[in-house]
């Protein structure tokens, strides 16, 4: 059921200066972007339905692609997936002009960065044979439990399997400082996230200078070439800056 | 070690860090979703099929279907000929070891919110069917744990 003009709603991508102009790839639901100007900052935003509820692979990547875009010719600071105002009058009173200050600020200290983020995923094989060789306990009941049927052994499998997280949980823990230690004093700032992954050694964020950036790269490369077969790098970016930027209160 | 190096999917500047730009989704999944701006009243869209990946990768990591897997690729380690298989293999191989079933759900919900993309590199699988199917498996799996086979989701390639 097509929407009428009535039932539009505002969906907002991310805060730019005035002077940036919008990006032209299309928006969510193939929606041209706009500005909604509040003095010295604006909102990226397009029209969606008024009943746009639900969202999926395609609005996430239109999402990810109009602040990729805008990223290349502006200062941009990201919202996050799914702000839906109901109109524009509500972005300037709710987020443009209660925050424009902050906003301001933002987008001043935002010039010249971007976001990386470092991932780094253990190689099954390699973490788990160093984990038998450094634990005795591993390495014994390992040895117990081998070459019996599984469902003798249901419950001293899971005992060692608990103990492998738990040692994984140690290498984790003296894995990413090595990691995230050496890449800090290149970054302006550094975002520590929990791993979301079993083997997940490292997950951060760094907010880097463009001109550092080569740098950057170059000690990220040194990092993987050291734990090549150990531990797999994974680089992402430049991203705007997603885990940089919040407006204090409420979020 | 050379021949396991070889096998490594994706190669950086160095060789030995895989890169991505913001184009690929799964790498910025987490950012566009918990991270930026926010005025949380105006959060109001809710994802299908996607959003449950990364939370599922994370209540994963204490789990007893997670133990059992970590004990069964312990046990297949020396049954393997050390260094001769690439992780792609060697995933496979332990997924395959039937310890339990319920573990390869599981292991290749992580894995694809991790590593879709050389997944997709390897596998030619369209993405957007792969993603749902697996996301949808882990809601499933998390709305009863306990549940058989027909919860299972059998893997094509």
């Amino acid at each position: 059921m097509p929407a009428t003009k009535h039932d539009m709603a505002k969906y907002v991508y991310g805060v730019v200066s005035t002077a940036a102009s919008p990006p032209k790839g299309p928006g969510i639901d193939d929606a041209p972007i706009g500005v909604i100007p509040h003095g010295d900052v604006a909102a990226l935003a397009s029209d969606v339905a008024g009943d746009f509820l639900e969202a999926g692979r395609e609005e996430l990547l239109r999402h990810s692609r109009v602040l990729e875009e805008t990223m290349a010719q502006a200062v941009v600071l990201p919202m996050r997936f799914g702000v839906v105002m109901p109109d524009e009058e509500t972005v300037h009173q709710r987020l443009l002009d209660p925050y424009s200050e902050k906003l301001k600020a933002q987008l001043e200290e935002m010039d010249g960065k971007v976001e990386i983020t470092i991932k780094g995923i253990y190689d099954e094989a390699a973490v788990l044979r160093e984990v038998i060789a450094e634990d005795r306990a591993i390495a014994k009941l390992r040895e117990a439990i081998h070459g019996k049927p599984e469902e003798a052994t249901y419950y001293q499998r899971i005992e060692l399997g608990e103990l492998i997280a738990a040692a994984l949980e140690e290498k984790r823990a003296a894995a990413a400082p090595q990691v995230i230690d050496r890449l800090a004093p290149l970054a302006v700032d550094v975002r520590v996230g929990e791993p979301v992954h079993e083997r997940m050694a490292v997950n951060a964020s760094f907010l880097v200078e463009r001109a550092r950036l080569k740098e950057f790269d170059r000690v990220v490369d040194q990092i993987g070439a050291e734990q090549a077969g150990r531990i797999q790098l994974k680089y992402t970016g430049p991203l705007p800056p997603h885990s940089f930027v919040e407006l204090g209160i409420g979020g | 070690m050379a021949t396991a190096m070889q096998q490594q999917p994706y190669r950086g500047g160095s060789g030995y860090v895989a890169r991505s730009s913001s184009s690929g989704l799964y790498d910025v999944l987490e950012l566009i979703l918990d991270k930026g701006l926010v005025i949380d009243v105006f959060v109001r869209v809710s994802l299908i099929g996607i959003e449950i990946l990364t939370i599922d990768a994370r209540i994963v990591i204490a789990s007893v279907d997670t133990y059992l897997r970590f004990a069964e690729a312990v046990n297949r380690l020396d049954l393997m000929s050390t260094e001769t298989q690439g992780l792609p293999e060697l995933m496979e191989g332990i997924t395959e070891g039937g310890a339990s079933s319920k573990t390869k759900g599981m292991l290749q919900g992580a894995k694809e919110a991790l590593f879709g993309d050389e997944d997709e590199e390897d596998e030619k699988e369209p993405a957007t069917t792969k993603r749902r199917t697996s996301s949808t498996s882990a809601k499933r799996r998390r709305a009863s744990s306990s549940s058989g086979s027909s919860e299972r989701r059998s893997k094509s390639g």
